[in-house]
């Protein structure tokens, strides 16, 4: 009460900052509505800095068409944006996703709603050096065009680890062995930890029997002694059976020397050890049977503002000058076939691991997370 | 004059009542503070050191190496900047909406009777308690058919729903508490219903409605999910880009970034503090 | 009538943006298609309720929320009531203090208290110089969402009790104080009663508040159990169940509405009482 009468002036003087901050927020007009072509890219920060520091500004300068990129980190966001094609669809608007990489599944979980475009060498020249029988291709229910590839392979820290595992038995033995030092991240919520997942499923069930387009929720009960085994591991995971959250929090937990093996995506691997984040101990192998790999496609809405540009830039993403930049700087393979890229490419990366499991469709996956969510880390003991 | 003095002391004797027992009550409030100061702000702290940590591994209490490096890396993004720009767009003007809306509304609540008036009230409960993913599809479908989606009023429009509870509910508390008597005086002097209101209510409620708005601008500054649907790629906002930031990035950017991106309320704490320093939070606010 | 008509505006917001769409999202749930035909039932509740992990999710959700609630409301009351009784160098300190959370982002919070309290995080690393060996990490599990959500919720707890307190009458405590009553039986007596509306409010916000509070959950949570906002969020995003999710969301809204009966039969009472 006793302060109520000095109230009104500063209440006008607090109000005037706030409009006229706001006043003068407004004078920069924020829309940006250039023709040119809006993209959203998913996935890790590697690929942010490569779409804005080298892929971008090259294309721009090579056509002068503009982008605009929406970068959006996997879990986040990305189901939304797909919400928001299939209501443009519904209410009969284009959508400004002119074009959008995402998981395969996420454009699996679009088909049905009619929202991709059909591509082929007839809208866009270089489909023709897209394998057809890419896992991306297969799991995006054909309308997802790979671009990078890369697969998830077994980290170890070669100074606490003297007999790297060969085999995906191996590891599971070395688990067992060497409790508290071993984790991979909750498979919801990235892929390297859906990667372990799936190979233990392919432990009792045939990949091709999952990885194709057709689903029968019957053979899933082939799963039963996988979902058995991880959570027979559970006590041997690091602190008593902690996944954690995303690809980045495994490597952490290996760089600060929490744990001592984990499966991580090969190209984040890479790119952790160039910029110091590992220590130089940490190796990268492929085990036997390998790990899935190949998480992102690219599809273009039917009813996309600038599907044109969206079609032109994916051709251009699929030239072999392209293609080079994507594999140096992810340290993976090319969406298209390594026949088409330069020779000098393809020697550098002859030794890198070639094959990767392909992974098992959609609803598979989906129901693969759930079961494991219900099963493995919802159990209890 | 000193009998007023003394009566003044002996009430203000009464006041410590709450301390004047026990054998800690000069140790126990200190230990208090020492406990909440390292609560509230230990993580931030901690925050801190990540920010400028070159080299930093357990057990060390600080970086083996302090470096800048992670701040170059965060600079070099150019939509941190922008999506500050954002957030000090959206967060005042739904914060001004919101008022306009809902002040009268509050008034209204607090002073008449009428038809369905608990139920009304109760109603805007429901903003903040229907989860925002359950809305997903409608929501968007909705913003479509209205071409409200990736617009400016757009974003405006869904962080204006998470503030109706706070602009409706503190207000009638607060208009609700101030006392009808002096309303009716000024009325009764000659005074319009009109200039009552401007000269009595509005500057004795309006402790109570900064507070409100306040936590109304609180609310939208704080909005992702909602914001994250409507307004991308245009609108991304600080809390949408944080969410990239802080699980894609090394521990050292993430912590870059949220000191940074803290500065916009760090300013406007200061000026809520002055506030609160002056009782202007409390007084008004009486429910 | 002047008032309803003052009241409509935002209402009709509220309806078109939030009730319509929610109630559409629900009727969706109730859908089911049978032998070509949609019929309405309740076949995606009983699905619900049927699935162990989900029961227990909503059950751990309730008391993680229950358990938030109470450490915010026990720390803030205490904190209020000094704030309001005491003066002097501690109290302008904890004035300031207690206000900071408020300002900083929730996901800038989150994040900071995984630095602080995670394995080998700032908590473990100043244990261990004086001489604890391991701390376990106290983050991605119950207590570090119970720690992120007090954290986060104390200024609003603390103020909104603190105004309560502050409109009661330094005569009325005098007096109870002058017939001989102690600290406590004034407390008892006097304070906590009269500041009931304000406690029915706090506690009713902060339930609903942490109830359905997604960032912290899901940056400070555990595999699992989790709180059903992220249970939603993964079967909505991960297990291509829409339906389940919403469902959920359905549910959560009817626990969250039992608090908002809670705060309207905690103001009535007041109302009864003041005429």
């Amino acid at each position: 009460m006793r302060n109520c009468f000095r109230i009104p002036k500063r209440t006008t003087a607090f109000l005037a900052v706030v409009v006229v901050s706001v006043l003068g927020l407004y004078g920069i007009p924020a829309r940006g509505q250039m023709a040119g072509v809006t993209l959203y890219i998913s996935g890790d920060t590697n690929i942010q800095e490569m779409f804005d520091k080298d892929l971008l500004p090259l294309f721009e300068r090579e056509t002068s068409v503009k982008t605009k990129m929406v970068f959006l980190e996997h879990g986040q966001g990305a189901e939304s944006i797909l919400t928001k094609i299939i209501a443009a669809k519904r209410t009969g608007q284009q959508t400004d996703v002119d074009l959008y990489e995402t998981q395969p599944t996420f454009i699996a979980q679009g088909s049905s709603e009619g929202i991709w475009t059909r591509i082929t060498k007839d809208n866009m020249a270089n489909a023709a050096k897209v394998d057809p029988n890419r896992p991306e291709v297969l799991v995006s229910n054909g309308f997802g065009i790979p671009y990078r590839g890369s697969s998830v392979v077994l980290a170890y820290n070669s100074k606490y680890v003297k007999t790297p595992p060969r085999t995906y038995d191996e590891i599971l033995a070395w688990i067992k062995q060497n409790p508290g030092k071993f984790t991979y991240c909750d498979p919801q919520t990235c892929g390297s930890g859906a990667a372990f997942l799936y190979v233990a499923l392919y432990k009792y069930g045939k990949a091709e029997d999952f990885s194709g387009l057709t689903y029968d929720q019957a053979r899933e009960s082939a799963w039963e002694p996988a979902l058995q085994l991880l959570r027979s591991l559970k006590s041997n995971i690091y602190n008593n059976g902690f996944y954690p959250n995303g690809n980045v929090a495994v490597l952490q937990l290996l760089g600060r020397e929490n744990i001592y093996m984990a499966p991580v995506w090969s190209d984040q691997g890479m790119s952790y050890l160039d910029q110091g984040l590992l220590p130089k101990d940490i190796k990268l192998v492929q085990v036997s049977p390998p790990f899935t790999g190949g998480d992102s496609a690219i599809a273009i809405p039917v009813h996309a503002e600038h599907q044109a540009s969206g079609l032109m830039f994916l051709n251009w993403l699929l030239t072999s000058k392209a293609q080079t930049i994507v594999v140096n700087k992810l340290a993976g393979y090319p969406g298209i076939d390594w026949k088409y890229m330069p020779k000098d490419v393809r020697d550098k990366f002859a030794g890198i691991a070639q094959n990767f499991s392909p992974l098992p469709n959609a609803k598979y996956q989906a129901d693969a997370k759930r079961l494991w969510q219900e099963k493995v880390a919802g159990s209890g003991q | 004059m000193s009998a007023v003095s003394a009566a003044l002391r002996q009430r203000a004797g009464g006041l410590f009542w709450f301390w004047s027992v026990g054998a800690f009550r000069r140790s126990l409030p200190v230990l208090f503070l020492a406990g909440l100061a390292a609560f509230i702000l230990g993580p931030l702290l901690s925050l801190i050191l990540w920010a400028f940590a070159g080299r930093w591994f357990y057990p060390a209490l600080l970086p083996q190496e302090f470096s800048l490096k992670w701040w170059d890396v965060v600079f070099g993004n150019r939509s941190v900047v922008s999506s500050i720009k954002y957030s000090l767009m959206t967060a005042p003007t739904v914060t001004l909406l919101s008022a306009l809306i809902c002040l009268p509304a509050a008034y209204a609540f607090a002073r008449f009777q009428f038809p369905g008036r608990r139920f009304l009230l109760l109603s805007f409960l429901s903003a903040n308690s229907f989860p925002k993913i359950g809305l997903y599809i409608s929501i968007a479908t909705l913003f479509y058919r209205l071409h409200l989606m990736t617009t400016f009023w757009g974003v405006v429009l869904i962080q204006l729903m998470g503030t109706l509870l706070f602009m409706i509910w503190i207000p009638t508390g607060t208009f609700r508490g101030i006392n009808r008597s002096l309303e009716e005086a000024a009325r009764d002097v000659g005074a319009s219903s009109a200039r009552t209101f401007f000269q009595i209510t509005l500057p004795i409620a309006m402790p109570g409605l900064l507070v409100a708005g306040l936590f109304a601008f609180l609310a939208a500054f704080d909005e992702a999910q909602g914001t994250l649907i409507v307004g991308s790629p245009n609108y991304i906002t600080m809390p949408v880009m944080m969410y990239t930031l802080v699980l894609n990035y090394p521990q050292p950017v993430g912590a870059v970034f949220s000191i940074l991106l803290t500065v916009p309320s760090l300013v406007l704490l200061l000026l809520a503090q002055r506030l609160l320093r002056q009782g202007y939070l409390a007084a008004g606010y009486t429910l | 009538m002047t008032g309803l008509a003052l009241v409509l505006p935002p209402f009709f917001l509220l309806v078109f943006f939030i009730l319509v769409p929610a109630a559409e999202a629900v009727l969706d749930t109730l859908r089911v298609e049978r032998g070509g035909q949609i019929v309405y039932s309740l076949v995606r509740y009983a699905e619900m309720l049927r699935t162990i992990s989900l029961r227990r999710s909503v059950v751990f959700t309730i008391l993680v929320t229950l358990a938030s609630v109470g450490v915010t409301f026990a720390l803030a009351y205490a904190l209020a009531l000094y704030l309001r009784f005491s003066k002097g160098w501690v109290s302008t300190l904890l004035g300031a203090l207690f206000i900071i959370p408020l300002f900083i982002p929730t996901v800038i919070a989150s994040f900071a208290m995984v630095t602080f309290l995670e394995h080998h995080g700032y908590v473990a690393t100043l244990l261990h110089t004086i001489g604890v060996e391991d701390t376990p990490s106290l983050v991605f599990n119950a207590t570090g969402i119970v720690l992120t959500e007090v954290w986060a919720s104390i200024p609003f707890a603390t103020l909104v009790l603190l105004a309560g307190l502050q409109g009661i009458d330094d005569a009325l405590i005098d007096s109870a104080r002058d017939v001989g009553a102690g600290a406590l039986r004034t407390f008892l007596a006097v304070v906590l009663p009269l500041n009931t509306v304000a406690t029915v409010i706090t506690m009713s916000l902060l339930f609903i508040g942490i109830l359905g509070s997604f960032t912290i959950p899901y940056l400070v949570g555990g595999n699992a159990p989790q709180m059903m906002s992220v249970v939603m969020t993964n079967y909505f995003t991960n297990y291509l169940r829409p339906d389940i999710s919403v469902a959920l969301a359905a549910l959560s809204f009817v626990i969250a509405a039992l608090a908002g009966a809670a705060y309207v039969g905690g103001v009535s009472h007041r109302e009864r009482g003041a005429v």
